[in-house]
C-alpha cells in the first residue's frame, strides 16, 4: 500500500480555508503590532523638512534622559546577576534533588510571574514601607523602627525587582539544569575532583549558556519594569520607562523624545530577546 | 558533605520561599484583622479594633464592583479573541509552508519581549484617537494573543500530534475531517491553558490598561494603583486580596496542567 507522502498537495478550497484561518491572526498582527511600531519610528524620526535623527540626538544631548537611560542599564544589570546568582540554587535543588515538596517549591517560588510590577511595589511597601511589618516587628523588639521606609530607597527597589525576577530566572535556569548530564559530575568525582573543583571546572562550563541566558530574560524584564517604580516612586532614581511616561502625560509633553527613548527601550529589550535564543539554543545539547 | 550542601539549597531556598511569602501573608491577614495581632501599629494601616474587621471588603464591595466587572469582561473578551485568532492561526503556522510563516510567527510572538510602555506608546502613536476601553482591549490582546499561540503552537509540534494527522490522512480523512475530529480534539488540552493563561495575563494586565486608557471604565489593576496613592494599607490590602484570589488560583491551574513554563515570559512588570 502506497502511503500518501505527507504533507501533499492541498486543493483549492483547502488553500481558502488555510487563508481563512489564518487571516484573523494576520489582521491583528498588522492592525496592533507591526502598524503601531512603524508609526511610532515614524513619530520618532518625523523633523520638519522630511525625516531627522533629531529626537535622538535630543536624547544624548540631553543630561536628563541620558541619567534614565544610565540608570536603568546598570540597575537591570545588576538585577539580572543577584537574580541569577540567588535563583541557582533553588533552581539546582529543583532539578537535581529529591524533593518532598517540590511543587510546593515550585508554585511558591513561581507566585510573582503574574503580579502587575505597581502590584509588586505595593507588596515591598506592605513589608519595609514607613508602617510595613518588618521595621514594626523590629521595633516591637529592639525599640527602634529599623528598615523603616526601605522600600523607598534604592534597596527596596532593588528588592522589588528581584521579587518579579524570582520565578523567571528560576524556571529559566531549572529548565537548563535539567538538560544537565548528572554522569559529568559522576565523572569528575571519580577522577577525583573535589565537589568544589568538579564544580568549577565541569558544570560551571557547562551551565554557562544557561546562566547567561537567564542574565538577558531577566535583563528584558527589569529594564522594562514600569510598575513597581510608579508606586515607590523613590527620590533621584528615573528609569527609561518612567521618563517615557512622564514626557508623554507631564507637561512640558514632547512626544519625539517619548517615541524615541520607547525605541531605545525596544532596542535594549529586543537585543537581550535575540542573546536568550542564540544562548538557550548553543545550551540545548546539554553540554555533554 | 553531600547533606551539608543539601542544607545550604534548602536554607537559600527557604529564605526566597520566605520573601515571597510573607508580603502576601502580611497584605491578606491586615485586610480583615486586626493587625495589631500580627505585629503592626494601627497608625497608617487604621481599622477598628475588633479581631475580626471586614469594613475594608464591605467598601470595596460598594464601590469597586464595576471595576471588577469591566476586568473580567475584558479577560473574556481577549479569550474570545484568542480563540477565533491564535486557535486556527496557530495551526496554519504550525502546519502550513506558506512564504514569511516564519515571520509572521515571530511577530506573534514578539510582543513578549517588548516592555509594556513601549508597546503602549506604539498604539497610542498609532490609534490615539481611539484612546478609551477599545483601545485597552486592543493592548490586551497583543499581550494574550502570544500565549495562546505558543501553548497551541507546541502541541501541534509535538511529533505525536503531527503522526495523528498523518494517520488520519492516510486513513482516507480529507483535510476538512482531520480538522473536526482529529486536531480540535487533540487539542483541547492546550486550548483550556492557553485560555487560562490569557484570562490571566489579561486580569493581572496593568501597564497597558493604566495608559491606553481615559476616564471610565477603569481595569481593576488600574483602580488598585488609584487605591494605593489614595487609600489607607488596609483597604489597599484588601483590593490586593481580590485581586490575588483572581490571579493566584488560575496560575496555579496552569501550573497543574503542566503549563508552568508556559506563563513565563511575559513582560508583566
Amino acid at each position: 500500500v502506497a502511503i500518501a507522502t505527507w504533507p501533499r498537495r492541498r486543493t483549492a478550497g483547502e488553500h481558502a480555508a488555510t487563508l481563512l484561518m489564518a487571516s484573523p491572526l494576520v489582521a491583528v498582527v498588522a492592525a496592533l503590532v507591526v502598524y503601531p511600531l512603524g508609526h511610532l519610528l515614524k513619530e520618532s524620526l518625523a523633523g520638519e523638512h522630511g525625516l531627522t535623527l533629531a529626537s535622538y540626538v535630543a536624547l544624548l544631548a540631553t543630561p536628563r534622559y541620558r541619567r534614565a537611560f544610565v540608570t536603568s542599564l546598570w540597575l537591570s544589570l545588576l538585577v539580572s546577576a543577584a537574580s541569577t546568582a540567588l535563583c541557582l540554587g533553588p533552581a539546582w535543588l529543583l532539578a537535581r534533588h529529591r524533593l518532598r515538596f517540590e511543587r510546593v517549591v515550585r508554585a511558591v517560588l513561581s507566585l510573582p510571574m503574574s503580579f502587575a510590577g505597581m502590584v509588586v511595589g505595593f507588596l515591598l511597601v506592605v513589608l519595609l514601607g514607613r508602617s510595613g511589618f518588618l521595621p514594626q516587628v523590629l521595633e516591637r523588639l529592639t525599640g527602634a523602627p529599623w528598615l523603616s521606609g526601605t522600600s523607598y530607597q534604592l534597596a527596596g527597589v532593588l528588592l522589588a525587582y528581584l521579587y518579579f525576577e524570582i520565578p523567571r530566572a528560576t524556571l529559566t535556569l531549572e529548565a537548563s539544569l535539567r538538560r544537565l548530564d548528572p554522569r559529568l559530575e559522576r565523572a569528575a568525582s571519580s577522577l577525583g575532583a573535589s565537589r568544589a573543583q568538579a564544580f568549577l571546572w565541569v558544570v560551571f562550563p557547562a551551565i554557562r549558556p544557561a546562566l547567561l541566558a537567564t542574565f538577558a530574560v531577566t535583563f528584558a524584564v527589569s529594564i522594562g519594569s514600569f510598575g513597581v517604580l510608579l508606586v515607590l516612586s523613590p527620590r533621584h532614581l528615573t528609569v527609561l520607562p518612567l521618563e517615557i511616561f512622564t514626557r508623554f502625560v507631564a507637561p512640558p509633553t514632547d512626544r519625539a523624545a517619548a517615541a524615541a527613548m520607547s525605541f531605545v527601550l525596544l532596542a535594549l529589550a529586543l537585543l537581550a530577546g535575540v542573546l536568550v535564543r542564540r544562548l538557550s539554543r548553543a545550551a540545548e545539547p546539554s553540554g555533554a | 558533605v553531600r547533606s551539608a550542601s543539601r542544607l545550604l539549597l534548602l536554607a537559600a531556598t527557604g529564605l526566597l520561599m520566605a520573601f515571597v511569602l510573607a508580603p502576601l501573608v502580611v497584605a491578606v491577614l491586615g485586610s480583615f484583622l486586626d493587625v495589631r495581632r500580627i505585629g503592626l501599629s494601627t497608625d497608617l494601616w487604621a481599622g477598628g479594633g475588633a479581631l475580626v474587621d471586614f469594613s475594608a471588603f464591605a467598601y470595596l464591595a460598594a464601590h469597586y464592583l464595576d471595576w471588577l466587572e469591566f476586568s473580567l469582561v475584558l479577560a473574556t473578551a481577549s479569550v474570545l479573541i484568542s480563540l477565533v485568532a491564535a486557535v486556527p492561526g496557530a495551526w496554519v503556522l504550525a502546519r502550513g509552508s506558506f512564504p514569511g510563516s516564519t515571520i509572521l510567527e515571530d511577530l506573534v510572538l514578539l510582543p513578549l519581549s517588548l516592555p509594556g510602555i513601549a508597546m503602549s506608546m506604539a498604539l497610542l502613536s498609532a490609534w490615539g484617537e481611539l484612546r478609551g476601553p477599545w483601545l485597552v482591549l486592543g493592548g490586551h490582546v497583543v499581550y494574550t494573543i502570544p500565549f495562546m499561540v505558543r501553548v497551541v503552537l507546541s502541541s501541534l509540534r509535538s511529533e505525536d500530534f503531527e503522526r495523528l494527522e498523518q494517520a488520519a490522512a492516510s486513513l482516507g480523512a480529507g483535510f476538512f475531517q482531520r480538522l473536526r475530529w482529529v486536531v480540535l480534539p487533540g487539542l483541547r488540552h492546550a486550548i483550556t491553558v492557553g485560555a487560562l493563561l490569557v484570562f490571566a495575563v489579561s486580569f493581572g494586565e496593568f501597564n497597558v490598561s493604566f495608559l491606553l486608557n481615559r476616564g471610565h471604565p477603569q481595569t481593576f489593576p488600574a483602580v488598585l494603583y488609584d487605591t494605593y496613592t489614595n487609600q489607607s494599607i488596609q483597604v489597599s490590602s484588601a483590593a490586593t486580596t481580590i485581586f490575588l484570589a483572581v490571579v493566584i488560583p488560575v496560575s496555579l491551574v496552569v501550573q497543574g496542567l503542566g503549563g508552568a513554563k508556559a506563563l513565563d515570559g511575559g513582560q508583566a512588570a
